[in-house]
C-alpha cells in the first residue's frame, strides 16, 4: 500500500486512495473527499497547462503534520493528502484529500480544513501556461 | 555556509534557486533578509514566508547556525 502523504509528478486513483483510507478501520462510517483539478480557462485566459515548483522536503513534511493534525483534531480514523507536481494539463487532477471517520460531519469538515490549511502552509507554487505568456498564480482564498 | 534556497516566482525574480553565504557569528534571519532584498529588491518585494531548515520562522530575530538551510518564499498557492 502506497504512503498516506505522498508528493508525486504521476497522476493518482482516487479510487485506490479510497480503497486504502476504507482498509485502515472497519468503524469508519463517513468518507469525504476533495479532488483538485486544473482549469483550462482563468482570469479571463485560455490555460494550456500548469506546472508546479515545491520547497519538496518542507512541503511533504508539512502535508504529514496536517494529517496528523487532522486526525487529532476531527478524531478521524484515517486520513490521505496526495499532491502532484511537475506539469499537468487541463482537467487533469491536482490534489487529493480523502478523511475517514465514524460519522459524516467530522469527515467532511476535516476534508474542508485540510484542503484549506494546505493553501496556506505547503509550500507549493504553480504556474499557469498560457498562449500569452506565463504566469503565477495568486493564491485563492 | 547558508545554503538560502529560493522557489517559483522568487526564484524566477532572482534567475536561481540557490545561494551559498557566508555564515557570521550572530547573524539572525534578518540581516540576511535585509543583505539579500538590498541586492535582490523585486524577488524579495513577494516574499512573505521564511524557512530555516525546513520550519516556517515568523521571528526574524533568530539567529542562525551555520550549515543552515535558508527559504524565502511567496505565498504558497498549491492544491
Amino acid at each position: 500500500m502506497q504512503q498516506a502523504v505522498r508528493i508525486q509528478q504521476e497522476d493518482f486513483s482516487q479510487d485506490e486512495e479510497i480503497r486504502a483510507l476504507q482498509a485502515s478501520s472497519k468503524r469508519m462510517g463517513g468518507i469525504a473527499t476533495f479532488l483538485g483539478c486544473a482549469r483550462d480557462f482563468s482570469e479571463g485566459r485560455e490555460v494550456s497547462q500548469i506546472s508546479f515548483d515545491a520547497y519538496g522536503s518542507m512541503a511533504l513534511s508539512e502535508m504529514q503534520s496536517l494529517r496528523l493534525a487532522a486526525i487529532e483534531k476531527f478524531a478521524l480514523l484515517d486520513a490521505r493528502i496526495v499532491h502532484r507536481l511537475g506539469t499537468v494539463k487541463g482537467g487533469e487532477n491536482i490534489v487529493f484529500i480523502a478523511a475517514g471517520a465514524e460519522h459524516r460531519r467530522a469527515a467532511l469538515e476535516a476534508c474542508s480544513w485540510m484542503i484549506d490549511e494546505l493553501k496556506q502552509r505547503v509550500p507549493i507554487w504553480k504556474k499557469e501556461i498560457t498562449p500569452q505568456g506565463d504566469c503565477w498564480v495568486s493564491p485563492h482564498p | 555556509m547558508i545554503q538560502v534556497l529560493f522557489f517559483g516566482p522568487v526564484a524566477e525574480r532572482i534567475g536561481k534557486h540557490a545561494l551559498q553565504v557566508s555564515h557570521r557569528a550572530g547573524m539572525r534571519l534578518q540581516d540576511l533578509r535585509d543583505e539579500l532584498s538590498a541586492v535582490y529588491p523585486a524577488a524579495f518585494e513577494i516574499v512573505c514566508f521564511v524557512a530555516a531548515n525546513g520550519t516556517h520562522v515568523r521571528d526574524l530575530s533568530l539567529v542562525i547556525d551555520d550549515g543552515c538551510e535558508v527559504a524565502f518564499m511567496a505565498k504558497f498557492s498549491g492544491g
